[in-house]
């Protein structure tokens, strides 16, 4: 069973969660944020191309206008294939681990995968981040020599953010299927 | 003992500064004005180049200026990045001790692991 619902990301930008339950110890959550529009597009291949044109006119040489044309183009894909994340998702399974998926806007894919050995805790941090503070949700992986102790944090849904009302909704569904964990606690 | 009231002796700090600091200034003002000619024929050959006039004060000044933006920019590289366990703990937290929990005392102060704060905020009690 699936459910959508609308946030707003850090920034306000508008984003949405979509919650997959595939069975009691398997849950899915994936936030999709806004897609390339239009007219920031249009914007900012008008800037750089009147720019160029502006170049132009000054030193007359017309490789300028095809240098414009060329940036725009290599900037456009590289901007869809390495930096515009569509949908980031975690896909939290019980007694194996937790993947973290996400999907740039050019189709390309980035996987990360946790055992559930490592995972110590599934947490709601904040921190300062560029002259503000902000909550995100974070992975704490275990110690292997310290039973208290954090090894590393792997932080969660950095590029669509989103907000406390959203998180705690993430962190609800994760807790739910992390306190598995500790009442069947099977060997290995 | 140290109090910040008035005392003479801070009294006369203050109006020696004050002097000093007003022979200062009109010192630097004939410098900066008047004609190296004039100063030859005083007799003072020594003193450095009037170029120094206005450069130390600009110097001065840009160097404010990039004060600014510099202690923004260290400011931004000390803080933690979010993937590092800063944010979460820090040695005294880890080495912290355990007091035994005594009835009808308040607890003593300790440091709280992330996780338990985590569920007392975001997880409704049952």
């Amino acid at each position: 069973m699936a459910e959508e619902r609308r946030f707003l990301s850090a920034s306000g930008v508008p984003i949405a969660l979509r919650r997959r339950q595939h069975s009691a110890s398997c849950r899915e959550l994936a936030v999709r944020g806004p897609r390339l529009q239009l007219r920031s597009l249009s914007a900012a291949t008008s800037a750089v191309w009147l720019a160029a044109y502006g170049l132009f006119a000054l030193c007359e040489n017309s490789m300028v206008l095809s240098a414009a044309i060329f940036i725009t183009l290599i900037g456009l894909i590289i901007y869809l294939h390495f930096m515009k994340i569509d949908q980031e998702s975690l896909l939290v399974i019980g007694s194996l681990g937790i993947q973290v998926t996400s999907a740039y806007a050019s189709g390309k894919e980035s996987t990360t995968f946790i055992e559930m050995g490592q995972v110590k805790d599934v947490v709601i941090n904040e921190a300062i981040h560029m002259q503000k503070v902000i909550y995100y949700l974070c992975i704490l992986l275990q110690d292997p020599e310290d039973p208290e102790g954090v090894s590393e944090v792997v932080p969660l849904f950095q590029s669509s953010k989103p907000r406390l009302d959203c998180l705690i909704e993430v962190y609800k569904s994760c807790q739910e299927i992390l306190e598995q964990r500790k009442t069947a606690p099977q060997s290995s | 003992e140290n109090s910040p009231a008035p005392l003479p002796e801070r009294a006369i700090y203050g109006f020696a500064l004050f002097l000093g600091s007003w022979f200062g200034f009109i010192l630097y003002l004939i410098w900066a004005y008047v004609p190296e000619t004039w100063l030859f024929s005083l007799g003072l050959t020594y003193w450095p180049q009037k170029y120094w006039a206005v450069a130390l004060p600009v110097y001065l000044l840009v160097s404010v200026g990039i004060g600014y933006i510099l202690l923004f920019g260290i400011n931004m590289m000390s803080t933690a990045p979010l993937n590092s366990t800063h944010t979460i703990t820090d040695n005294f937290a880890k080495k912290q001790q355990q007091k035994k929990f005594q009835e009808e005392a308040i607890p003593a102060l300790r440091d709280i692991p992330i996780s338990e704060v985590n569920r007392m905020f975001f997880l409704p009690e049952k």
